[in-house]
């Protein structure tokens, strides 16, 4: 009898470790990104994608602001999975170098911007968690991993631009 | 000599069931699942006879599309093909979640299928239409031409009641302040259904699993092999290759799960002081080098790319992974230098 309990007891303990960890995260983690999310997507909401068709339309013309300003505004404004439809402002040789570049930014987003991409929070927020562990503030991480984005997707774009073109050149052969 | 067949949910899924019927034009059973063409999409072609297409190499105009076949766990692809109006095959137990829930139906949408849910349609089955959402839209366009008229003359009832006195100050602030507060409130209410719907359900699993990695001491395993790879930049070029190879990429991506939970793993190890704090940040693209790498045939077309663009851009979008991957965490790296020092 007292086996079988010992058993229960561990077979308990296994889920209590998980429920430490999932109190921890809808106490610590859920209010912040309501409020958050609430108040971002709101003045999203205020401006309109509309508002940004122009401006996203004068993005396509330059190499830079094509793999910068482009995806950085098609994912706040439109987020995950509807900022690809902004590929249509973009001539058909950029639209798979685009698509890099704005998949790409979905998740270096997510420290300041966590309503663009909140189904795929925890790539950030998972690592986030043990900078909060250790007592150090996450705005410096939110902050770089937010630069370090705009960098990589500029350089995604870039070379996924070039690739695409030779591919492309190959085939008309 | 094309068949009808029946595809009814599996055990804990959603939707249908869907009787479908291919036509001349509309005869391919399009495969998005990653790794070639799925059994469900091959046993779907043979029953009907229709073509059975990988999704990943072969780009098919929308139209010719008669079943788009997916293994989406609930964040984006699930409503993809609803959204565009195409019979939709889910291989998960997924019911109406993600984004673009408001566009999965019971018409359109069937959700843990395997091979056994499949069977021909006996004669005189009346096929499913996509007739609920067709009606619908035959509603709001009705509503839209009906509806102006209306409009105009609301307005102009209103223009002649309002004749003579303007709008005043304070009742173009009342509307303004209505409009905002709509608004916001709008955005609480998606926030809210984000929680409930995706976060939360994910939070449940990830909290599961690191419990019995805790518990158990498999996280002692994990510490000493997980810890020292992503505590290097060598270890973290490895992860990110690894991550970016064309024939993996694909295949780790749907729905970041993995990339979400490995990333929960590693906040672990920083949080026990295992992992160096620094190295947060070229973690984050080490771990994630695979990113959308399942989703470019789907965010092409989302982007009115053209089928042939669709073809040629998954390989670029792939090959240059190879590439950029371990360029980012070395572009991190460099970035982490004076971080939480």
């Amino acid at each position: 009898m007292e086996f079988i309990a010992g058993l229960a007891n561990g077979f308990m303990e296994l889920f209590k470790a998980g429920a430490a960890t999932f109190a921890a995260w809808v106490a610590g983690i859920i209010p912040l990104i309501v409020v958050l999310m609430t108040a971002v997507s709101a003045v999203i909401k205020l401006i309109g994608e509309e508002r940004v068709h122009a401006l996203a339309k004068q993005a396509t013309k330059n190499i830079i602001t094509r793999y910068t300003i482009l995806p950085i505004l098609a994912v706040l404004f439109l987020g995950n999975p509807m900022c690809y439809s902004f590929g249509r402002f973009v001539e058909p040789k950029h639209k798979p170098s685009f698509y890099d570049a704005t998949v790409s930014f979905l998740h270096p987003v997510t420290g300041l911007f966590p309503h663009a991409n909140g189904g795929e929070l925890f790539v950030y927020m998972g690592i986030a968690a043990g900078i909060t562990t250790l007592g150090l503030p996450l705005g410096e991480l939110a902050v770089r991993y937010f630069l370090v984005g705009i960098v990589v997707i500029f350089i995604r774009g870039v070379v996924t631009e070039k690739i695409y073109a030779s591919m492309k050149a190959k085939e008309e052969k | 000599m094309y068949k009808s067949i029946t595809i009814s949910k599996g055990s804990g899924g959603w939707g249908g069931p869907l009787t479908i019927m291919p036509t001349a034009n509309c005869n391919k059973i399009v495969s998005v699942t990653g790794g070639g063409i799925h059994p469900v999409a091959i046993k779907i072609a043979e029953m009907t006879g229709c073509e059975a297409i990988d999704g990943f190499t072969t780009a098919i105009p929308d139209d010719q599309i008669l079943v788009a076949v997916v293994d989406c766990g609930g964040t984006a692809r699930c409503g993809v093909y609803p959204k565009k109006n195409i019979f939709t095959v889910n291989l998960t137990p997924v019911g109406k979640v993600g984004p673009l829930a408001q566009f999965i139906s019971e018409n359109l949408y069937v959700s843990a299928v395997n091979e056994s849910c499949l069977t021909y349609a006996p004669e005189g089955t009346p096929l499913t239409s996509k007739d609920g959402s067709n009606v619908g839209a035959a509603q709001i366009a009705t509503n839209k031409s009906s509806e102006p008229k209306t409009k105009a003359q609301a307005r102009a009832e209103l223009a002649k009641m309002n004749a003579g006195k303007e709008k005043n100050f304070i009742t173009k602030l009342g509307i303004g302040v209505g409009g905002v507060v709509n608004k916001f409130y709008q955005a609480g209410r998606e926030t809210i259904d984000m929680v409930v719907k995706t976060i939360l359900p994910f939070m449940a699993f990830v909290s599961m699993i690191i419990g019995i990695i805790s518990a158990s001491g498999i996280g002692d395993i994990i510490a000493h092999t997980i810890s020292p790879l992503a505590s290097t930049l060598p270890g973290m070029l490895v992860i990110s290759v690894v991550c970016s190879l064309p024939f993996i990429s694909p295949v780790i991506g749907p729905g970041a799960v993995i990339a979400q939970v490995v990333g929960t793993l590693l906040g672990v190890e920083i949080g026990l002081g295992h992992i160096p704090a620094q190295y947060a940040l070229p973690a984050l693209f080490a771990i994630n080098a695979q990113v959308g790498g399942d989703f470019v045939p789907v965010g092409l077309s989302l982007g009115e790319a053209d089928p042939e663009t669709i073809e040629l851009g998954v390989p670029a979008v792939l090959y240059s992974r190879v590439i950029t991957g371990p360029l980012s965490v070395i572009i991190a790296y460099i970035f982490s230098f004076g971080m939480y020092m």
